[in-house]
């Protein structure tokens, strides 16, 4: 298990006030929140300093940590010191907005007795309000959000990765999911479901889909909720996604570009013959119309051109250059000063 | 063999009505409904009873849910956040070389 500084998590000196804790931890979870950031690792920081929050917002968790000493480094090997919760009442009593399923193993080690403990009416409570990411594994990642245990038919939430030729073509693809139940010790763990569904043909990234009935079962004869898969897809070497439509650079010769080509084309489903008009300059975009994601409309392909010099490397290459330069009286430079 | 679950596409092909949209997004209904005056979302339909919302809504309805529990947002910060996430996106989506000049 690794030492979690939380202190250092939120940036804060171990003297800190209690409203410097919320100040700070209301400064960076604006700052990370998923939905305010387009940082790829905002997820994992929001999750991190709310961590970090949940123990020093509580002056009892907080006490019991700080017990443990300053002489740990964050991500450091601990073992907590025996009874070092000895004489702290928070075990038990927590009805936190959130369930804490997904934070570290050292949250859990050390506060995590808290499910044991709860009420129904918090268990409910739990249900109406809690909202997980997780991760999931190989093909596809999943991210489960939604009401785990008891409530009647509620909807749930989770987001999956798909290649970008599965929104070409289509594709049948097996997804895990995370899923938060309560063990028979009353303790949250996640819990692996493996669901098999059609990723139909155009869809794009941010879109959702909607499975019926597979959310949470219902209860005493209810129906039960749905399953919204949100779709992102997944970053291409070569391919960048713009909503519906696909761009990448083709690198083409200076002759090419100059005197005109057909030059072939991969797109995600295949390649197309282009032909690329003369008088081409470098970073020219080329529409394929319709070669994008084929949703209704379908979206297009960008080729942009890359123009890409030979090397000087024999005499005749050289020559060639040279017969270049006689023959254009070309200055690169002619409006760069003004 | 194995089957396969069919989903629809939320955007493309699903509407909801108030009761739904406040199910699918975790949002109370005191909260969708406040979110609705401050002109966050707009619906089809005269009557509460009779709204319909686009598919679309969806992700805008969770993105309010999320800040309103995590940040204790009230109904009129909702509404401006919104709004300023639409920019941001906009913005985003001009800056980029992408797809302007020959639309």
């Amino acid at each position: 298990m690794k030492y979690k500084d939380y202190y250092e998590i939120l940036g804060l000196q171990r003297t800190a006030t209690q409203d410097d804790v919320k100040r700070a931890y209301r400064k960076l979870a604006r700052k990370y929140h998923p939905d305010l950031t387009k940082q790829s690792d905002g997820e994992e920081r929001f999750k991190e300093v709310g961590e970090a929050y949940q123990v020093l917002k509580d002056i009892e968790k907080r006490a019991a940590y700080d017990r443990m000493g300053a002489q740990w480094q964050n991500g450091q090997d601990f073992q907590p010191p025996p009874n070092w919760d000895e004489g702290f009442e928070f075990s038990g009593a927590s009805n936190e907005e959130k369930t804490n399923a997904d934070f570290s193993d050292f949250f859990e080690a050390m506060f995590g007795g808290a499910h044991a403990g709860m009420h129904s009416r918090q268990r409910q409570r739990h249900d109406a309000r809690s909202d997980h990411y997780a991760q999931a594994d190989d093909d596809l990642e999943g991210a489960y959000s939604g009401a785990p245990f008891s409530a009647p038919g509620q909807d749930h939430h989770a987001k999956v990765v798909v290649d970008l030729v599965d929104a070409y073509r289509g594709a049948q693809r097996t997804i895990s999911l995370q899923m938060p139940a309560i063990d028979a010790q009353g303790h949250v763990k996640m819990q692996t479901r493996t669901l098999n569904v059609f990723i139909p043909k155009g869809v794009r990234a941010g879109q959702h889909l909607r499975l019926a009935g597979q959310g949470g079962a219902g209860l005493g004869g209810g129906s039960a909720g749905d399953l919204y898969l949100e779709i992102a897809i997944r970053e291409h070497p070569r391919f960048r996604v713009d909503g519906r439509d696909v761009s990448l650079d083709v690198p083409v010769a200076p002759w090419e570009a100059a005197l005109g080509a057909a030059v072939t084309v991969p797109t995600p489903d295949g390649s197309v013959e282009m032909t690329m008009p003369p008088g081409s300059s470098g970073g020219r975009r080329l529409r394929l119309k319709g070669r994008g994601i084929p949703a209704n409309p379908p979206g297009d392909l960008y080729v942009v051109l890359k123009i890409v010099l030979p090397p000087a490397d024999t005499d005749d290459a050289k020559a060639a250059y040279e017969t270049m330069r006689q023959a254009f009286n070309f200055d690169p430079r002619a409006n760069f000063h003004g | 063999m194995t089957s396969y679950l069919e989903g629809e596409i939320v955007e493309e092909e699903v509407e909801f009505s108030f009761v739904e949209l406040c199910r699918v997004s975790g949002a109370s209904e005191e909260q969708l409904s406040m979110w609705i005056s401050e002109g966050a979302f707009e619906a089809r339909g005269a009557r509460p009873e009779e709204w319909r919302f686009s598919g679309a809504a969806l992700r805008r309805v969770r993105t309010a849910y999320r800040l309103a529990r995590d940040f204790e947002i009230n109904a009129a910060g909702i509404a401006l956040a919104l709004d300023l996430l639409d920019e941001i996106d906009a913005l985003r989506a001009q800056s980029k070389p992408s797809n302007l000049r020959q639309r």
